[in-house]
């Protein structure tokens, strides 16, 4: 999970929300401090990374965290991944799949000749098994396994999927580095996994704790053909080792940028970015838009389970404020009201005319017409996450305006993420999510049984309909009819986006920003 | 002398009692759930539930709790939710970063504080103790992360003599390891040589005034030997309590200078480990803390007969 904010608690990683993958449908744009000119990557050398802390796994596929899919995207591939546009593209799968008419059949063919780092050939048994392990225990590769019916070999090099009904989201599901559908060699699967065999440009060597996860190249890797694009096409190990350290304090990680001691560190403090921008060895990274703050709310029970009350709160809060508060300079956050960006497949405008500005009369009209009674709205919050802790001072003020008793409830993110399991605890509570190239991969509201327990026909008809459609066009009109439901029934608020800050050394060259960085085709300059 | 050594060592297992049992109860009662933390936002309550029985903390405390006291009696302090290691294991790990730092952290306190609170003492009332005086209350009073960014921004960054943070790449030798330790050391020491300091300058005016050093001097002895033979001898032992606390209070207490100076040690561990609520490892930590305090207290009762032989047990 990602952490943005200079708060030096802040940085033990607590990992279930993910990090801004892949900029808004479209691009991570990287607005550096200069353009990206850099020399041709050389081979050879060491990285060390400052990273937000210790990863609670090397599994990738058992954690949401960030952390985790940063480090083990290195060691292992994706049957599909991204591109710099967030199209999905082909990685150990030789190309996209073919799809039956119906919708309900995937046949993959995978690419000959990929070796793990046990120099054994992957093979279509390697890739059921691991599908398998990842419906059968990941977050994410759970909810795919109610749409899938069955995972089979046809053959040393094709895989089938055969789908219950027709599950437009599947590949988008099987490209994403986070809780990720990792392809593990067969034998080295295990619960929980001893050894981390896969096909990446990196193998694992060592993890000590608190102190690095070393990673070193793998001379016997099978690169693709295509350029490279985001995390798709050629990747190439330049660097000799790759050293993830965790550096809790994000001041320290600052400072051991400017002292050259780390070649690239992670979630720095945006009050930190003129400091980079003057420092001679040092570049700093902008990743835009890298992710969003949204607020729960409970519709099962307490006041807010009533839609129109839920509706008052919306047009009472003042998300600009909110994100000022929260991210300060307006170079770190946006207020688009639309939940993708212009120039991207799920551009839509459809509801945002209910974005909230603020309109404190007509939250106070529309409480009046839902008979509120004066009960407090319990808003949850921590100050693990500082911006969280500021967006609800001033969600508390705009809804006070708008005539509404407000109980603050400030505990720590483990106390939290507690607490929203249950129904009778909390009204609103306030998190953060990636920005992730496929709608239905979060928030997890859009799906069934996360805290909020938003459940609705209308919910229930625009997404069935969303996740029917395997035509990207149709399916991209049809988002607009998710975004308008979410508007109206207001199952929880997305408030904006904001932006990572990163810091790279100017002789790390090759490097493209993506929310989750990597660094294969990344080398050091002499 | 055995006699006290026994009592004092049934009454340190008394003590480990009470401590594990409060600091089970105090772990427990803090809300958070380690299985909603390692699942993370997409984890539905089911998936929970079941990481929850896979480490037994669907069961009814007063069984987690015997479970946990019958494995203590083992020797066995658990295994860690998060880490998928025995604790023992993850307290040895992070055992030494913090051994070294609190033995340099406190060899620059005591280098600090003893000679600075004599001075103090010896020259009362003059320029020098209102400028330790004033260096006590300092020391006292600077936030230790603040301190270490100072030092770290001044001699790591600024000058380059030192690393910024982290304990050394893969297979550097002791050496290079304990180097990224001066720098905190430093923090550590300075911030807890107040103490020394001010215990160091009361005790030695207590002595200083005392019938047995105004014989000495009336005999004519040098004053150096006076403060230094005299004095300082018998101003120890408040000053040796002191120092033993305080080292107590670094070996689990180190925790700001490790968080900032990216340290492994059981601090940074101990931390971690509240964060996810992994109940083993604070468990287990907090334990092994408390059972050195006990340890190193004793110790110090025991050096008083060394220091003072008017001491009897």
């Amino acid at each position: 999970m990602l952490r943005l904010i200079a708060n030096t608690r802040t940085n033990i990683c607590f990992r279930g929300i993910t990090r801004a993958m892949l900029a808004a449908a479209a691009v991570a744009i990287t607005l550096m401090a200069a353009p990206i000119v850099q020399a041709v990557p050389q081979k050879g050398g060491v990285a060390n990374i400052a990273m937000i802390g210790e990863p609670q796994t090397l599994d990738p596929m058992s954690s949401t965290a960030d952390l985790v899919g940063t480090i083990m995207q290195h060691v292992y591939e994706l049957l599909y991944t991204y591109d710099a546009n967030s199209n999905v593209v082909p990685m150990l799968a030789e190309a996209l799949p073919t799809v039956s008419k119906d919708g309900l059949v995937y046949t993959i063919a995978l690419r000959h000749g990929v070796k793990f780092h046990n120099d054994k050939e992957m093979t279509s048994e390697d890739v059921v098994a691991s599908l398998e392990r990842w419906m059968q225990m990941a977050p994410r590769g759970k909810a795919v396994a109610k749409e899938v019916k069955s995972v089979e070999a046809k053959g040393p090099y094709t895989i089938v999927i055969t789908l219950n009904r027709p599950y437009a989201p599947l590949v988008a599901h099987l490209a994403l580095s986070n809780g990720f559908a990792a392809i593990m060699a067969k034998d080295s699967i295990a619960n929980p996994l001893t050894q981390f065999v896969g096909t990446g440009p990196y193998m694992f060597k060592e993890r000590k704790p608190d102190q690095y996860v070393q990673l070193v190249r793998f001379e016997g890797y099978s690169a693709r053909k295509e350029p490279a694009s985001g995390y798709g096409g050629k990747r190439e190990a330049l660097l000799d080792e790759l050293r993830f350290i965790p550096v809790p304090n994000a001041n320290t990680r600052v400072e051991g940028m400017l002292a050259g001691q780390y070649q690239f560190a992670d979630v720095l403090p945006v009050e930190a970015y003129s400091r980079l921008e003057n420092a001679p060895n040092v570049k700093p990274v902008l990743t835009s838009p890298f992710g969003f703050p949204y607020m729960v709310l409970n519709t099962k029970q307490g006041p807010l389970v009533n839609v129109t009350l839920r509706q008052s709160v919306e047009a009472g809060l003042n998300n600009a404020d909110m994100m000022a508060a929260a991210f300060g300079d307006k170079k770190f956050y946006d207020t688009d009201p639309n939940h993708y960006a212009k120039n991207t497949p799920f551009y839509s405008t459809a509801g945002t005319e209910n974005y909230g500005k603020g309109d404190a009369k007509k939250a106070a009209a529309l409480a009046a017409t839902a008979k509120y009674d004066g009960t407090p709205i319990r808003i949850l919050t921590s100050q693990q996450y500082d911006f969280h802790y500021r967006i609800a001072l001033v969600m508390a003020e705009n809804l006070k305006a708008a005539g509404y008793k407000v109980d603050m409830q400030v505990v720590d993110w483990s106390t939290l993420i507690q607490r929203r399991n249950d129904p009778a605890l909390w009204d609103i509570y306030i998190t953060h999510s990636a920005v992730l190239p496929e709608p239905t991969l979060t928030p997890p509201q859009l799906g069934d049984g996360a805290p909020g327990w938003w459940s609705s026909p209308g919910k229930d008809a625009a997404l069935a309909a969303f996740n029917a459609e395997a035509n990207p066009k149709k399916r991209a009109a049809l988002w607009g009819d998710v975004q308008r439901v979410v508007f109206t029934e207001v199952p929880y608020i997305r408030i904006g986006d904001f932006n990572n800050l990163t810091a790279r050394s100017t002789k790390l060259d090759g490097y493209v920003a993506m929310p989750w960085p990597f660094f294969w085709n990344t080398g050091l300059s002499k | 002398m055995i006699r006290y050594l026994a009592s004092r060592l049934a009454g340190m297992v008394i003590v480990m009692l009470i401590v594990a049992t409060l600091v089970f109860i105090i772990t427990r009662l803090a809300p958070g759930d380690p299985a909603a933390v390692m699942l993370g936002e997409q984890a539905t309550a089911a998936d929970i539930a079941k990481l929850r029985g896979t480490y037994g903390l669907d069961q009814p405390l007063p069984v987690q709790f015997a479970y946990w006291l019958s494995e203590l009696a083992h020797g066995n302090l658990g295994q860690s939710i998060f880490l998928q290691r025995p604790v023992t294991q993850a307290l040895a790990e992070r055992a030494e970063p913090t051994f070294f730092l609190t033995v340099f952290a406190l060899g620059i306190a005591m280098l600090i504080g003893i000679p600075s609170g004599i001075v103090a003492a010896v020259w009362r009332g003059k320029a020098v103790d209102h400028a330790f005086s004033a260096f006590a209350m300092l020391g006292a009073s600077i936030p230790s992360f603040w301190f270490g960014l100072v030092l770290m921004e001044i001699f790591a960054v600024g000058l380059g003599w030192f690393p910024v943070a982290g304990y050394g790449d893969p297979g550097v030798p002791l050496s290079n390891r304990l180097y990224h330790l001066i720098l905190p050391s430093i923090v550590l020491g300075v911030v807890n040589s107040a103490l020394i300091l001010r215990f160091t300058r009361a005790s030695m005016l207590d002595v200083l005034g005392e019938d047995h050093i105004r014989t000495a001097r009336a005999k004519g002895m040098s004053e150096a030997r006076v403060v230094l033979h005299h004095a300082l001898r018998n101003a120890l032992i408040p000053v040796i309590t002191v120092v033993g606390l305080t080292f107590a209070l670094l070996i689990g207490g180190a925790i700001v200078t490790e968080t900032v100076f990216g340290l492994p040690g059981v601090g940074n561990l101990v931390v971690s480990a509240v964060l996810r609520r992994d109940y083993p490892v604070i468990q287990g930590a907090l334990l092994v803390i408390a059972g050195l305090y006990v340890l190193i207290n004793l110790s110090i009762d025991l050096m008083y007969l060394v220091i003072d032989p008017r001491v009897k047990y």
